[in-house]
């Protein structure tokens, strides 16, 4: 019976389809994309059994958690065992990740047809199946990390899958590079972890944490270097600057990994890591809300004014991980988590609605799109709900979400951080319409692309109608009716906690002061960019200074690249000096060269002739008698 | 009895007739009999140690016996290879010689 103990069966499936399509894919059927989605189907089956399990078990303390491990390494006192286990927020996980999973793989048959490496995608996208749902189920640090390297690499494979264009080629190595700045303090803040604690089990680290093994200016550099994995992961400032350049992977995987599950790797992360959070100095989870809130602020400005349709839904991504951060910061895992939840939906439904308009027109570019609905109403329609969903009007989930996230907001921090949420809902909203009223309303500005546009085909619209129908009713489960329907005994804010249960609550003023800045935002932008989109034209030329500040992403890439140049560079320059000249030349090639020089001066010693060999062995043995006789005597 | 001293003094002409011989003769025979004469000049010393000052001791004496087995086979290998060289050569002055240089 599948449950708890064999939840590594999930991960395991999806590594297995991996395996078999890295060595058999090419003479597989085509290419072998039925064993990679029929993998994270059953995965995705699996899941509920093991939901079941953890159901019937939650209300009997000590039953959690399911473990199943095994010893990797043991060696005289060092152990180290490796396992999984399954609580409330790794079903969160496992549920976005199979079911996004699928939805985007089912998609890709029909937006991958015809690609040159059509089955190396489906190989790709299995392996990062594997290492995200390693990810959500490892119960230690270990594990967590060789995972969360894992779907670095497929991001990096996945961001460069067209790795014949310069430009994607970029992407993926920057993506890369970026990310890997936030790992190395991951890596550093485990390896601190594992130094005072002893152990790489996260909930043994923990208990060590509450018993006070760790002195706090040492658990809060820790953390504070766990964050920096988050921060990298998860896209938040200051380095945000490689997920609008993921756009340059195929939709699908910016669908899947740059929307619904590896960039909240990091959200989850700093939930999973949270008690530790909140044992620490208060200052590093004021250095998550601030961090959040910066995000949240910068993406959804740059949202305003991007034109590629891929990177303004990058932006919205940011911003929602940005909120994410800023209600881990104020200790409400529970809303980050729905918010994760609705946000998985809505965002890989909007990341695939571009995708059919990309593979319709072949544009991404809104100034070369427009009046689209009328070619395509269905893929009009679903990219409508996604974009209302992250607006948050009611009753799309994406209202729910994040009214949670802002009443926590307003209840545990000061009014100075609910003032700016309640405004980057307004942003949200104007970006969010934009985008649809750009792409999908007024008069086409390609003719000639928008005659060629077409309706997607049924295999990529079903998974975007499923998204679309879960981006509706998913922000529903925040009511304790609904959650106790489905199962979760008290409401599911009951369910998803850590530390206190929290209820899902609901406050009419808020709610009210978050649907009309919401609705503020959808009208602003149909007052802005409707029709010729005169007034947001006059707008951009009234403040050039900020149209060019937020257009060139608030020139942090140029001051990346300007730190590059100048110091990385050239530090990097006089290195490559040192070891040409200093290492090889001088230090390897010189000792070889003097090595060559003297034996060939010396080898004229060697003469051949027996009276001289005899002559040098008489002179030493005197030399050695003299030295004797004055020496020793 | 005859004085240590004297043993010791005939070992020293003949070690020095022996280093005489490997310096300054050409021929590589005779540089092997000089070289025979040097061992036989240590064997004298052995034998003269071993009799003066451990009368009960036979380290010195078979010492001497290992010389005289080693210095027969070396000269067998030697003249082995002496007439090698003169069969190749046509000589056997040490100084034409001199094959195995650089």
């Amino acid at each position: 019976m599948v449950g708890m103990d064999n939840a590594w069966l999930l991960a395991a499936l999806p590594a297995g389809a991996f395996a078999i399509l890295l060595i058999f894919g090419p003479y597989l059927p085509r290419r072998g994309d039925w064993l990679s989605i029929a993998a994270i189907g059953a995965s995705f089956i699996l899941f509920f059994p093991v939901l079941a399990e953890l159901l019937d078990k939650i209300d009997t303390p000590g039953a959690l958690p399911g473990l199943s491990g095994w010893t990797w390494i043991e060696y005289a006192d060092f152990k180290l065992r490796l396992g999984f286990a399954v609580d409330q927020l790794t079903i969160v996980m496992l549920v976005v990740v199979s079911f996004v999973a699928l939805m985007v793989q089912v998609y890709s048959v029909a937006y991958m047809k015809g690609d040159p490496h059509y089955g190396w995608f489906f190989t790709c996208m299995s392996l990062f199946a594997a290492a995200m749902l390693t990810l959500v189920l490892a119960d230690n640090f270990l594990l967590l990390y060789i995972a969360w390297e894992g779907v670095g690499f497929c991001s990096y494979l996945l961001i460069g899958f067209w790795n014949e264009r310069r430009s994607a080629a970029e992407a993926a190595k920057k993506a890369f590079i970026t990310t890997r700045i936030g790992d190395v303090g991951l890596l550093i803040g485990i390896i601190m972890l594992w130094r005072s604690t002893g152990t790489f089990d996260i909930r043994e680290t923990f208990e060590a944490a509450r018993a006070g093994v760790m002195s706090e200016p040492y658990l809060t550099t820790a953390v504070l270097l766990i964050f920096a994995g988050a921060v990298g992961k998860s896209a938040q400032f200051p380095l945000h600057v490689w997920l609008p350049d993921a756009m340059e992977g195929p939709t699908p995987v910016s669908a899947l990994i740059h929307a619904a599950t590896m960039v909240v790797a990091g959200v989850y992360l700093v939930a999973r890591t949270l008690p530790l959070f909140e044992l620490a100095h208060p200052a590093a989870l004021d250095l998550v809300t601030a961090l959040g809130l910066t995000t949240v602020f910068m993406s959804a400005t740059m949202g305003l004014v991007m034109t590629d349709i891929k990177r303004v839904v990058a932006y919205s991504t940011i911003n929602s991980l940005g909120l994410m951060m800023v209600a881990l910061g104020s200790g409400q895992v529970a809303a980050a988590m729905i918010y994760l939840l609705a946000h998985a939906f809505f965002k890989a439904l909007l990341f695939l609605g571009c995708g059919s308009v990309l593979h319709a027109t072949g544009k991404d570019d809104v100034q070369e799109l427009g009046g689209l609905w009328r070619k395509m109403p269905l893929t009009a329609t679903v990219f409508g709900v996604g974009v209302l969903a992250m607006a948050g009007i009611p009753p799309l989930s994406g209202f729910w979400a994040k009214d949670e996230i802002i009443l926590s907001s307003s209840q545990h921090q000061n009014a100075f951080v609910y003032g700016l949420m309640v405004l980057s809902v307004f942003i949200t909203g104007l970006y969010m319409a934009r985008l649809f009223l750009l792409t999908f309303t007024g008069e086409p500005r390609d003719r000639h692309a928008f005659e060629h546009a077409h309706e997607a085909p049924p295999i990529m619209t079903v998974p975007n109608v499923l998204l679309a129908v879960l981006a509706v009713v998913a922000g529903l489960v925040v009511f304790d009716q609904v959650g106790e329907a489905l199962g979760f005994p008290g409401g599911i804010g009951k369910f998803v906690y850590l530390a206190e249960p929290e209820a899902f609550k609901f406050h009419g003023g808020v709610a009210a002061v978050s649907i009309i800045a919401a609705l503020a935002g959808v009208l602003g932008a149909l007052y802005f960019w409707r029709g010729e989109a005169k007034p947001a034209k006059a707008a951009g030329a009234r403040f050039p200074f900020v149209y060019a500040l937020w257009k060139n992403k608030y020139y942090i890439d140029n001051l990346y690249q300007a730190l590059i140049d100048h110091v990385v560079l050239v530090f990097s320059r006089f290195i490559a000096w040192w070891d040409r000249k200093i290492i090889n030349d001088t230090g390897v090639n010189g000792s070889a060269a003097l090595a060559v020089y003297s034996g060939f001066r010396l080898k004229f010693l060697q003469t051949g002739r027996l009276p001289n060999y005899a002559f040098a062995i008489i002179l030493g043995v005197v030399v050695m008698a003299i030295v004797a006789m004055t020496v020793l005597v | 009895m005859i004085p240590m001293q004297h043993f010791l003094v005939l070992s020293g002409i003949l070690f020095s007739l022996g280093v005489y011989g490997v310096l300054a003769r050409r021929s590589a025979v005779l540089i092997l009999m000089a070289v025979e004469l040097m061992l036989q000049a240590v064997s004298i010393n052995f034998i003269a140690f071993a009799v003066y000052l451990a009368p009960d001791a036979f380290v010195g004496l078979i010492f001497a016996v290992f010389v005289i087995t080693v210095a027969a086979a070396e000269v067998g290998l030697l003249l082995a290879i002496v007439l090698r060289i003169f069969r190749n050569q046509a000589t056997a002055n040490v100084d034409e010689v001199d094959l195995m240089r650089w």
